[in-house]
């Protein structure tokens, strides 16, 4: 009786991971065939491994460029993010001032609703800042948009500080900034890299607002290139998957090195929210 | 950095210095917030709350961005929009994602919670596996898909002839190419939940556990009446997240079907993007934002009457 | 910090105080729908402008054509807009001009320029009377037919020069095993084509332009119903590929060219397509290779070398410097246009350089196109980015069996309606 349970529990788990990797195999492993062997044989092991999809992508300049864009629009997103929203939500944690709850209900609608309510007039505000097809273009909405997540999961943070490293700095005459940076930050590390994360996966993966705000292909990021490699390379599959899988990459690498902080990130805020 | 403060620190005070003092301190504690909250303050009115309030001031005219809105045309996008049957499915297609995510995808990712929550090696390995679709961008997510749903090369058409049947043109059947998108969702998201799930299983004290089964309580029972409504701050946020999320579904739609075969599988978003953005239809895609946003103002209300009730 | 931030606003300044000792002009030249061989004579040519004039740069941006057209609207709106765009003419280059986003180049192309282009074709790119842009090629719709699979199935080509002959082929083909037509329905429009050359050869040129003026019952009119009739005779008989829903234009040129199917009704770029997109790149072998004109249908109004068709050339933003005019003008000159003709990129819209032209069939198609009495610009086009749309879409919802032939119109008039 506990033997089968455990059977069919460990049958189960091994279905629904099958699910999970065997497209992502399939993709790896297609990218290795050539287009009459990916209609002969998709499933299996290639006859002879055939490199050259693989190396093409490699040595193109589009994959290098679009994976640079993606680092800058995500490091931009991601310094921009902790900064603005740290100084929010230690004001909303540690000083008190007029209108404070009324300022703070006013971020939260920010979980509310998603860029996409506002595409639009998003769009003709980035146009009229002239900042259309400028990082900065996507770079100042995208952090805006998760504003309202990030100063909830510092401020839940920094609320529980104890009051008493508070009383002992302003007895040493600190002013807020030397303490939040001095004081308080140097205890924040997880919330930090938590928020960092979390926006982090956002921007690498965001597509709908580069999709809208960006122009030229020189400025895309790995998301838009990649829709235009599948649509130029329409027919030539092995080549569409071989340029999938590189852009893969970089997540999978970075998801199995900080699997820890990331899961934690994603779920830490999710669960206290 | 220099070390120096500003303020000399113990300096005695008198008792009026003192109340002077203290209003100076509030005042300027109320500058230091405003310093503070500044550059989120006007961040956020700028890029998010402007132009929601635009959209629904835009929504009420017919104008392609150039100069300003001039031409009023009242109601007429919402007409248009209510009228048109393209809408009508992106809606009931947006719907379809809601209710699958609730009520396929939400429970997947409880059961699968509960066998890999006890930790050890093996559990954690099938965590990693099951979280890791939602690291990997949607787009891409929607591209290994269409790979693999398609009809002359992709893996289901392949079983398909090994089993000896025609191979299905999923992608390219207004009927079924909904069904794959919900599918790529379910693919996506479910460890996200899960791992949600996992952390409030965690937080649950095993004493509890143990006392239900000292009790006689079966394993439904104990899952029944105490782990889940231990687990229930966990399943209301992932609630939270599957709806808000389902709702502006776009980024997986794109890459998969492009709102095809013959605007079958269109969500909210897309429908909003084709017909909207590509065109600078500024005023009827506006309408389509206000709608979006009444969508998730509603959603928002209804959870907290009936969701977040059961807490307070 | 600042000291960094003062030396870089300092070095910007420099920069800023020093461009106009090598004032450079960038021309930002947006091209669309061409094969990669077409790109890169396009860059070489860009490149010969630029050496003869050093303070010129190019910046290009290529795109293929659906991806194309929903990104250019929103280019436009931007600050850094490009200077010369893709054209197909029609309803949506109007709607460019009215949104004030074109430049009026007639007064710098009357003259030599003007003359050395066909002269239909400098008015395909006009607006009441103003030039916007400047044509670089000529296209036309035909029948492209695999002379091997027809032989297989006992079709004779010339039976296809009737729709009823071509629906027994259709039949024949089926019956023999072969596939008898691609089409890129994912993509829509290629489904219109069809659509449109229907209606073109039952309604004749009048049908179109009273349902553009909305006189009678324009395109709820019993003409393209007619039209819409004819074309589900078609769909009935499941003459498209197997999931032709989902695939794009490009992928069912492949099919053609992997001599997977025997027949496609395309525009004369086809010729170039079916080629780079098959497997092997080598395409339909040029024996097997054929093409007529769109099938003639009973009781059609139109005159035989009717043709759907169109003008294809590049725009004139607003704000545009006068060396993208001036490039435009090297780009469609004869001498140029040559280059192109021969090797066999386009059908050139320049008077004299088609006769470069070495590619059997767009030699042929070329001539026949000069012959037309009339060239119906590609509906979609015509009928301006809104209702374009619609019509593609009513095609596509027609082939796949979600709409009726008589809903086809209504919804065209519809939405033709809403326009006003």
């Amino acid at each position: 009786m506990r033997d089968e349970s455990l059977l069919l529990r460990h049958l189960s788990l091994l279905l629904v991971a099958g699910f999970v990797l065997v497209p992502l195999v399939t993709v790896a492993i297609g990218g290795f065939k050539t287009m009459g062997e990916l209609r002969v044989n998709p499933f299996g092991l290639p006859e002879s491994w055939f490199p050259d999809n693989y190396l093409s992508s490699l040595f193109s300049q589009r994959l290098w460029l679009s994976l640079g864009n993606s680092v800058l629009l995500a490091l931009g997103t991601v310094v921009l993010t902790l900064i603005v929203s740290t100084m929010a939500a230690f004001a909303f944690a540690q000083i008190h001032f007029l209108g404070k709850k009324l300022l703070f209900s006013y971020f939260l609608m920010g979980l509310l609703f998603p860029a996409a309510t506002a595409i639009l007039p998003l769009f003709i505000r980035v146009r009229n800042l002239g900042l259309l097809d400028t990082y900065w273009g996507v770079i100042l909405p995208q952090t805006a948009f998760g504003l309202g997540m990030a100063i909830l999961l510092l401020w839940g943070f920094f609320r529980q500080l104890p009051e008493a490293l508070w009383d002992a700095a302003t007895i040493d005459g600190c002013g807020y900034a030397r303490f939040l940076w001095h004081v308080v930050l140097p205890l924040s590390r997880p919330i930090l890299a938590t928020v960092a994360v979390f926006s982090l996966v956002h921007s690498w993966n965001s597509y709908l607002l580069p999709l809208t705000l960006l122009n030229s292909s020189r400025s895309y990021p790995w998301t838009l290139t990649i829709m235009d490699f599948a649509g130029e390379y329409s027919t030539d599959w092995p080549m569409i998957l071989a340029f999938i899988t590189l852009t893969l990459v970089p997540a999978v690498v970075f998801f199995l090195v900080a699997q820890k902080q990331i899961v934690a990130g994603l779920t830490s805020g999710a669960v206290k929210g | 950095m220099s070390g120096a403060s500003t303020l000399p620190a113990g300096v005695a005070l008198g008792t009026a210095e003192r109340r002077r003092g203290r209003r100076r301190a509030a005042l300027s504690r109320t500058a230091t917030a405003g310093g503070f909250l500044l550059p989120a303050t006007l961040l956020f009115t700028l890029f998010v709350v402007l132009p929601v309030v635009e959209a629904a001031w835009y929504s009420f005219y017919r104008w392609n961005g150039y100069g300003t809105p001039t031409n009023w045309v009242g109601w007429r996008n919402y007409e248009l929009l209510f009228s048109n049957a393209v809408f009508a499915s992106a809606a009931t297609n947006t719907m379809m994602v809601v209710a699958v995510s609730l009520l396929l995808q939400l429970p997947l990712a409880l059961w699968l919670a509960m066998l890999v929550a006890r930790g050890g090696r093996g559990s954690t390995i099938f965590r990693t596996i099951f979280f890791l679709p939602y690291v990997l961008g949607e787009v891409a997510a929607g591209l290994i898909w269409r790979f693999i749903f398609d009809g002359n090369v992709g893996l289901i058409a392949a079983a398909a002839r090994a089993l000896g049947f025609e191979p299905p043109f999923l992608l390219a059947d207004p009927d079924m190419a909904i069904y794959t998108i919900l599918a790529v969702v379910v693919w996506k998201y479910f460890g996200f939940h899960m791992m949600i799930y996992v952390a409030g299983l965690q937080d649950i004290p095993r004493e509890l556990k143990e006392a239900a089964a000292i009790d006689g309580a079966s394993r439904w029972q104990s899952f029944r009446y105490v782990i889940l409504p231990m687990l229930w701050p966990a399943i209301r946020i992932s609630i939270f997240f599957s709806v808000v999320g389902s709702l502006q579904l776009f980024d997986v739609v794109m890459p998969l079907t492009g709102g095809g075969p013959s605007n079958a599988t269109h969500t909210v978003v897309s429908f909003q993007y084709t017909f909207g953005i590509t065109r600078m239809n500024i005023g009827f895609g506006s309408a389509v934002g206000v709608v979006l946003f009444l969508a998730c103002v509603g959603f928002t209300l209804i959870y907290r009457r009936f969701v977040l009730r059961e807490r307070d | 910090m600042r000291m960094w931030l003062r030396s870089a606003v300092l070095c910007t300044a420099l920069m800023v105080s020093s461009l106009p000792a090598f004032a450079q002009t960038t021309i930002r030249w947006f091209i669309s729908e061409s094969t990669p061989e077409t790109t890169v004579w396009q860059r070489d040519v860009a490149r010969r402008y630029q050496e003869a004039n050093p303070n010129v740069r190019f910046n290009i941006e290529v795109m293929s054509g659906e991806p194309y057209k929903a990104k250019l609207t929103t280019s436009l709106q931007s600050n850094d807009r490009p200077h010369l765009i893709y054209t197909w003419g029609g309803g949506v280059m109007f709607a460019q001009v009215e949104a004030g986003l074109l430049q009026d180049i007639t007064d710098r192309i009357r003259g030599p320029w003007a003359d050395s282009l066909n002269q239909g074709a400098v008015e395909a790119l006009s607006y009441r009377g103003r030039v916007y842009g400047a044509p670089s090629h000529q296209t036309m719709v035909a029948l492209f037919y695999n002379r091997r699979l027809l032989a297989q199935a006992g079709v004779e080509p010339e039976s296809l020069r009737t729709w009823d002959g071509m629906l027994e082929a259709v039949r024949k083909l089926r019956a023999a095993g072969i596939q008898p037509f691609s089409a890129g329905g994912s993509d829509k429009w290629p489904l219109n084509m069809i659509w449109a050359s229907l209606s073109l050869r039952v309604g004749g040129r009048q049908a179109f332009e009273a349902a553009l003026a909305r006189t009678g019952q324009g395109f709820n009119g019993p003409d393209f119903l007619r039209a819409s009739e004819l074309f589900k005779q078609l769909i009935d008989l499941q003459p498209f590929q197997r999931g032709f829903l989902g695939d794009t234009a490009p992928q069912a040129a492949g099919q053609f060219g992997d001599g997977r199917v025997a027949l496609q009704v395309m525009g004369n770029w086809f010729v170039n397509t079916q080629r780079t997109q098959s497997a092997n790149q080598q395409g339909v072998p040029d024996a097997d290779f054929g093409w007529l004109p769109f099938p003639e249908v009973p009781g059609g109004r139109a005159a035989s070398n009717d043709v759907v068709g169109g003008v294809n050339g590049f725009l004139v933003t607003r704000g545009a410097p006068p060396e993208a005019v001036d490039f435009l003008r090297f780009y469609t000159s004869p001498a140029v246009q040559r280059e192109a003709a021969e090797r066999g990129f386009f059908i050139p819209a320049s008077r004299g350089a088609g006769e470069a032209l070495q590619n059997r069939m767009l030699r042929e198609i070329a001539g026949y196109l000069s012959r037309a009495a009339y060239v119906q610009n590609f509906y979609d086009q015509m009928l301006g980015p809104s209702v374009g749309r619609v019509a593609n879409d009513t095609s596509a919802d027609l082939a796949v069996g979600r709409i009726t032939p008589r809903q086809v119109g209504r919804l065209i008039q519809d939405a033709w309606e809403l326009e006003r």
